[in-house]
């Protein structure tokens, strides 16, 4: 066993802190200190994206062949601390961490060369298009209809839950081409190049937070290219399974941010005075709540960094369930503890406040601000990329054989 | 970064897994807890023989200048099969306070641990949970070799039939944590043994100006003694805890209840995925955590989130696979009450999970 503290990465984490001290623009950082979800402000998100992509860090945990940057697990974990320490916006996940490795695991080549330099750039954001209003825990349930015709589907049907499909260009889909046999048989995997054909309509959904995040998309006799295809027809679960391992398994750590979270917390802690007397971060309790938090994230991290190394740990047949399931519960127990040291100043909704740019003072702290919008958004970490009622099924069925 | 053992711990977790799995069987191991054998000397002379007596000595002490992560390849088994013998209290901790002593009789005592001669116990504790050693309060008189202890150490692992203890105490009013060695049979020594809730021989200890000789330590040596004993004792308590998902997941699929296994039904799956849940990060932290006590990087911030982890995940693991097993489980024929009681020593020895996370939580 061994780790690495090389002078080395000393200079590397140097490296990372000034470039992230100098290279975002005032609106990025603004956006990172107001992001109060795994998906940042779209636009400032976007302008990172770029920014990232011209200094060639973008994709960390790409193969090095394909764009990424062949870092060592020690450098890949220094990036994503100095990240956090700066507040910067996450990229978002669906295009990076989803369709790009799933291309790059099993595209044609095609697809690789077509889709996989918008992907790297940023020129590109794609949507994902799985669940339906009737099909959510039970994705494979889904009926949205895609019927061949020539060398074109027709699409019918509609999905729920996509998230920034109004900010989206592209859209990768789960589509239903047969009813024969296993509901998992008839599925069919595609990407869609564009996403306003004719017949597709886009309707955002506002959250119980404020913001319009999610969106239900909408197919009236679509007609998409059959070339858009990943894998055979009627094998799309497959292709969605595999997908689910870069969805659920996450290439990016994501015990840095909870980390970052505890320690807004702390921070808002030491300056909040207790009903008890002193700071809240005085407070035994609190000491007691926030070690545990830290401790469990802690957890997390060393979990995430033998996955990463390619220790036995990342080969169980559970771990993609174990480490979203860890993971989204974290996110929620972070944002109680935030949600708890704002207090009252966490019940004003400040939508104007918390939009990038709009220059309006917020009523308390920047933490009391995206405290409570946190813990709202967070409530989804538990239900989405598959429920964890539905991991759990998961996990179980490693430990009985049942 | 590499998380993995070595060829050379695989084969020592080969080898002393088969001799337990073949010597060391549950029924085996209570009947010697029911006899009147603190320990099984045949055990211990079968340690000797692997090598783990000698492990975490220096060549030029007899030993084999192993590391921490060869005590945790095999401390994993320890736990899996309730090994009631003193290995952490004799050979981690006594033995390494006596080996980073330069005396002359700290020297002999090694050699004697070394060979297996001789069994030394560990006191630290002092009742209600003595944490850390910055909580010892019993304090020496004199210094050298007529220095005097007065005072008492509790829960000391294999107190009433070690050859010798070493005992921490203060330096003088005030003064750091240090060791000091005692003799078995030394006057003024007062030990009343028990039977420990998972089946291990210790003694409360009184000490009436007990003649003892100071082994030189630094505060830094005493803390990285401790430091090393969590991390033995976390793999333990990992190793009863993997025995127990295993043992839990088996039970639930073959205990039928309304004609099904009862692992079908959701709230008994859940409990099954949390238990598995918990024991990977219990263990991800103890391998983790490891690492980075080889590379000389653990801090004590490290430390507390280990045992914290340890002590807390571990209780639930004990606690659900009792729930899952039902009426059985809450037998002292099964081993399953027997392991969560490990769990439970593990939790508690050397300050439990509420400790520990508060520490982390002072920042």
């Amino acid at each position: 066993m061994k780790i690495e503290f090389a002078p080395e990465l000393e200079a590397f984490r140097a490296e990372v802190a000034e470039f992230f001290a100098t290279a975002p623009t005032p609106a990025i950082r603004e956006a990172g200190r107001k992001t109060t979800s795994v998906f940042a402000p779209f636009k400032e998100c976007m302008e990172w994206h770029r920014i990232l992509y011209e200094k060639g860090w973008v994709a960390p945990h790409w193969p090095e062949e394909y764009g990424g940057t062949g870092w060592s697990v020690e450098q890949r974990f220094i990036f994503a601390e100095e990240y956090r320490k700066a507040d910067l916006p996450p990229l978002l996940p669906q295009s990076l961490g989803m369709v790009g490795p799933l291309l790059i695991d099993i595209g044609t080549q095609e697809q690789k060369d077509r889709y996989l330099p918008g992907i790297l750039n940023g020129d590109d954001f794609w949507a994902q298009g799985y669940s339906e209003p009737n099909s959510g825990s039970d994705l494979a349930s889904l009926s949205c209809r895609a019927e061949p015709d020539g060398d074109d589907y027709i699409i019918n049907g509609s999905k729920i839950w996509t998230t920034y499909a109004h900010h989206a260009n592209r859209m990768f889909m789960l589509v239903r081409t047969s009813n024969e046999g296993k509901k998992q048989q008839g599925i069919t995997f595609l990407l869609l190049d564009r996403i306003d054909y004719p017949g597709m309509e886009i309707r955002p959904i506002v959250g119980l937070d404020g913001f319009p995040e999610q969106c239900e998309v909408f197919f009236e006799d679509v007609r998409v290219p059959q070339s858009g295809r990943v894998g055979e027809e009627n094998d799309g679960w497959s292709v969605a399974k595999h997908l689910l391992k870069h969805e659920r398994g996450g290439g990016n750590a994501a015990s840095p941010t909870l980390m970052r979270y505890c320690e807004r917390a702390r921070a808002a802690a030491e300056k909040t005075p207790s009903p008890f007397g002193g700071m809240v971060a005085d407070d035994a309790v609190f000491q007691r709540e926030i070690g545990e938090l830290e401790a469990d994230i802690a957890s997390l991290g060393h979990f995430e960094k033998l996955a990463i190394s390619g220790h036995e740990i990342a080969r169980d047949p559970a771990f993609p369930s174990m480490n979203k399931t860890i993971n989204s519960e974290l996110v929620q127990r972070a944002s109680v503890l935030m949600t708890q040291v704002s207090g009252v100043d966490g019940l004003a909704r400040q939508l104007e406040a918390l939009r990038v740019g709009s220059n309006v003072e917020p009523l308390g702290s920047e933490f009391d601000l995206v405290s409570m919008p946190l813990y709202l958004n967070s409530r989804a970490t538990t239900i989405y990329a598959g429920s964890n009622e539905v991991q759990r099924d998961l996990i179980a069925r490693t430990v009985s054989g049942s | 970064m590499d998380f993995s053992f070595t060829d050379e711990q695989q084969m020592l977790r080969d080898g002393v897994g088969k001799f337990l799995e073949k010597s060391y069987d549950f029924d085996t191991r209570q009947k010697l807890v029911n006899s009147d054998a603190p320990w099984s000397a045949d055990a211990w002379q079968q340690f000797a023989e692997f090598g783990l007596l000698a492990l975490p000595f220096s060549e030029e002490q007899g030993g084999l200048g192993g590391s921490i992560s060869d005590c945790v390849a095999f401390a994993e088994l320890f736990g899996k099969h309730l090994v009631i013998e003193p290995y952490l209290g004799s050979v981690i901790l006594a033995g390494s306070a006596l080996a980073q002593s330069g005396h002359e009789a700290a020297q002999e005592w090694v050699e004697k641990i070394v060979s297996g001669e001789a069994v030394v116990a560990f006191a630290f504790e002092e009742g209600h949970g003595t944490a850390s050693p910055e909580l010892v309060t019993m304090t020496a008189q004199g210094s050298g070799d007529s220095a005097r202890l007065t005072g008492e150490k509790r829960l000391v692992h294999a107190g009433g039939d070690a050859d010798a203890i070493v005992v921490l105490a203060r330096k003088g009013e005030g003064g750091p944590p240090a060791f000091y060695l005692v003799e078995a049979g030394a006057e003024g020594l007062d030990a009343r043994a028990y039977t420990t809730i998972d089946g291990r021989s210790a003694a409360n200890i009184t000490f009436n100006d007990v003649a003892a000789t100071e082994l030189q330590a630094s505060e830094e040596a005493v803390e990285k003694i401790i430091s090393e004993a969590i991390i033995v004792q976390s793999a333990e308590a990992v190793g009863a805890m993997e025995a127990l998902v295993a043992m839990t997941g088996e039970y639930a699929h073959t205990r039928k209840q309304f004609g099904v296994p009862i692992a079908t039904f959701q709230a008994v799956a859940h409990r099954l995925a949390d238990m598995k849940i918990a024991y990977t990060k219990a263990r991800a932290t103890l391998i983790y955590t490891t690492a980075l006590a080889e590379s000389g990087a653990a801090t004590p911030r490290d430390i507390a989130i280990l045992k914290g982890q340890i002590g807390k995940l571990g209780r639930a693991v004990g606690e659900a696979a009792i729930q899952t097993h039902g009426g059985v489980g809450m037998t002292d024929e099964l081993s399953v009450s027997h392991y969560h009681k490990r769990l439970l020593a593990c939790d508690t020895i050397f300050g439990d999970h509420a400790y520990h996370f508060r520490k982390v939580g002072m920042g």
